[in-house]
């Protein structure tokens, strides 16, 4: 698919400090992409650079077919990781003004506006000052002001964070209703939960470098490497003898609960699995047989610590 | 409505709406009419409020001239004891009578030591008692003294003699009649506009340094900054901010007519100071001129001013890292006041004409100037560099600007800010 996004080649040093290294990344278009890496990583950097809030001393970002311009920009829906809100100023007017910035005009801007409060339940409190919002309220708010003007590009700067458990999965959906009506969501987020559930593509930047970039089950399946979990009942030494050199234990055998034994095998990436099941099953009473696909929890940990 | 538009309207409603915003434009001016206003308005209202008091005196004067001379008054009612009252006798006689104010001892020699005269007060004394005493005394005093000379027709004599000089200032305009100007009140009136420039650009300066920093702060730019360009942003708030101040001036001109038209005649003729103000005020021909050059002084000098706070607000995290920068740009307005003194002295001096070019002093010594007469062409010039100069520093603030709004942190210096101008 073709990119909505191209980030090319990009450097960015601070005084003292590389924040990015020749970062490229590329967004496929109507897809949910996660920024993901540590604190300090360049995740904020990146998105800054493609916001043209900060200029790259290298490289370059193309919006579809040419470089990104302040218009494009204008055209984005942007959320910072430190929300920004005038606190003194109620919350419908500071919407409509938002609104109002991005384009909208006074009526469409309300109507809208009115639509959204009610979807996420704020709407007694068009006319509260911000000040008097709780985190997680202002957090809608400002989410409200973001996607408002229905932009093709949307960027999350640490969506989640400040949001419950019951809000987060709001935000989930709504960012899925987003991309489902044919927004393209870039978020920078250290919830890995939140990548596995509703991230299509992701990219790891560690220590200012683009590290790892791909489609999210891919990466997974590729990092669990071929490695199956099988739980039987039999003698260890039948089941040894029944893989034949088309798989390979993993450790040491574990007896579990019930008389069973769980192995980690790995199978090597071209053959099929399904004479391995074959094999087992003749010699060992097979109770499962089932592909270790990591955790991004996981795989972000490993390729941070260089082990993946 | 764009962008621009929408900012500007944001920072304006949210200004006017506040309550204080309304309570300093309503008060000001009443605030300003009570301080003009007030110290005479009690005086008068003490003095004719007084009661009258009752001063018994003692006169050892031979044949007790000047007891048997005072004039009683509604102010104050003296009562001449008989010859040879001692003021032990005085004492116990009056010195506790409530209705008596005092015992007035006119020493024997006062005509030719008019220093010996003691008043024993049985309560608190009153300085506008004791006025009204000395001046009587004094008035027979000088009789008793002219008299002693034997002149005849002495009084009409220094009735004669009696001369004060006024001038009449003209002004003297090529191809035209002689205009007659009032020195005393264009230094006055120039003062107090220059004055009220120099509070306009500091008060409604350092609100956009405050207000650039607040949304710094929030972090209210980082999500503006993505929908409008930096210079959009910092236009707008400046003439968000400078339509207050209009709007603002505009009231405390109507106020402060409304007050001309009624309230300041009836000042007027109950205190001498208002009537000389009021005359030299309308004896101003130009006042059209006037009127028109410091709305141009005052949007000239508050935009350069402005752009100058708005880049340094962007460049600063706290308020208390622009202090550094905000004293700097403070300096020649605090300038430009000193040389105000100055310049009311002598308006065409050297110092006066260079300080009024200059667009860091000229909006507030300009003004100063321009109520005492001066050649068209000095506020034309003038005018056109502040406002040239303006468009250069926007320039320049935008740059610092757009760089400024993303620096967190580390607080900068001014060899930073040179290089954000310079930066691509």
């Amino acid at each position: 698919m073709d990119p909505i996004l191209r980030i090319e080649n990009v450097t960015k040093t601070y005084v003292g400090h590389r924040a990015l290294d020749d970062v490229s990344v590329e967004i496929p278009r109507g897809s949910i992409y996660g920024l993901l890496g540590p604190n300090g990583a360049g995740k904020t950097t990146l998105i800054r650079v493609v916001n043209h809030m900060t200029m790259p001393d290298r490289g370059k970002v193309w919006f579809e077919d040419h470089e990104i311009t302040d218009k494009d920009i204008f055209n984005t829906g942007y959320m910072p990781e430190e929300r920004g809100l005038y606190k003194k100023m109620k919350v419908g007017e500071q919407a409509l003004f938002f609104a109002r910035m991005h384009g909208l005009s006074r009526t469409e801007a309300a109507r809208r506006l009115k639509d959204w409060f009610s979807r996420l339940g704020i709407s007694e409190w068009w006319d509260k000052k911000v000040e008097d919002l709780s985190k997680g309220m202002a957090q809608k708010v400002q989410f409200i002001i973001t996607v408002v003007h229905e932009p093709k590009l949307l960027i999350f700067d640490e969506p989640f964070s400040g949001f419950d458990p019951i809000n987060q999965n709001m935000l989930k959906e709504e960012i899925l209703g987003l991309r489902d009506r044919g927004a393209t969501v870039i978020f920078s987020t250290h919830n890995m939960e939140s990548v596995e559930e509703i991230c299509d593509d992701i990219t790891l930047i560690n220590k200012s470098q683009n590290i790892l970039s791909g489609h999210v089950d891919e990466i997974r399946r590729k990092a669990g490497g071929n490695t199956f979990l099988v739980v039987y009942n039999g003698s260890q030494e039948d089941f040894s003898a029944s893989l034949q050199g088309k798989a390979f234990p993993l450790g040491t055998p574990d007896s579990i609960l019930g008389g069973f034994t769980q192995q980690r095998i790995h199978i090597p990436d071209d053959s099929d699995i399904r004479p391995v099941i074959g094999m087992l099953n003749e010699k060992v009473a097979l109770r499962s047989f089932q592909e270790i696909i990591p955790s991004m929890n996981d795989i972000f940990i490993r390729a941070v610590n260089g082990t993946l | 409505m764009n962008r621009l538009g929408l900012i500007v309207e944001r920072e304006f409603l949210e200004r006017v709406r506040k309550k204080s915003f309304i309570l300093v434009t309503i008060l000001i001016p009443i605030l300003i009419a009570f301080s003009l206003i007030g110290p005479t308005f009690f005086m008068n209202a003490v003095d004719s409020k007084a009661k009258t008091e009752r001063i018994v005196v003692i006169d050892n004067t031979p044949g007790r001239i000047i007891g048997t001379r005072l004039p009683s008054d509604s102010r104050v009612e003296f009562q001449l004891l008989p010859e040879n009252t001692t003021l032990e006798e005085a004492r116990q006689r009056y010195g506790y009578e409530v209705y008596c104010f005092g015992i007035l001892v006119i020493g024997e020699d006062i005509i030719d030591n008019p220093g010996n005269l003691t008043l024993i007060n049985n309560g608190a004394s009153s300085l506008s008692v004791e006025d009204a005493i000395r001046e009587r005394i004094q008035g027979i005093i000088r009789t008793e003294r002219l008299n002693r000379y034997d002149v005849e027709n002495i009084n009409s004599i220094l009735a004669d003699a009696n001369v004060h000089a006024g001038i009449q200032t003209l002004k003297n305009e090529q191809n035209q009649e002689m205009k007659s100007s009032s020195t005393g009140g264009s230094v006055a009136l120039g003062f107090i506009i220059a004055f009220f420039i120099y509070m306009i650009i500091i008060i409604y300066g350092q609100m956009v340094l405050q207000s650039v920093i607040d949304e710094k702060q929030t972090r209210v730019l980082d999500v503006l900054i993505t929908s409008c360009k930096p210079f959009e942003l910092m236009m707008g708030k400046v003439l968000g901010i400078a339509m207050v101040a209009m709007l603002q001036i505009l009231i405390w001109g109507g106020i402060i007519m409304l007050l001309v038209a009624f309230a300041l005649p009836a000042i007027a003729a109950s205190s001498g100071n208002a009537e000389i103000l009021l005359g030299s005020i309308a004896d101003v021909h130009y006042i059209g001129t006037l009127v028109i050059t410091t709305i141009l002084y005052i949007i000239g000098g508050f935009l350069f001013y402005a752009s100058m706070y708005a880049a340094i607000g962007s460049a600063v995290d706290t308020p208390q890292d622009a202090a550094q920068f905000n004293s700097v740009i403070m300096l020649p307005i605090i300038i430009a006041i000193y040389v105000l003194m100055a310049v009311i002295k002598n308006p065409g001096s050297d110092i006066a004409f260079w300080f009024s070019m200059i667009p860091f002093t000229s909006p507030m010594v300009m003004m100063a100037r321009i109520p005492a007469g001066i050649p068209t062409w000095e506020i034309v010039v003038s005018l056109a560099v502040l406002y040239v100069s303006f468009i250069i520093l926007i320039w320049l603030a935008a740059r610092i600007f757009r760089i400024g709004v993303f620096m967190h942190g580390k607080k900068p210096t001014w060899k930073d800010l040179g290089q954000w101008i310079k930066m691509k």
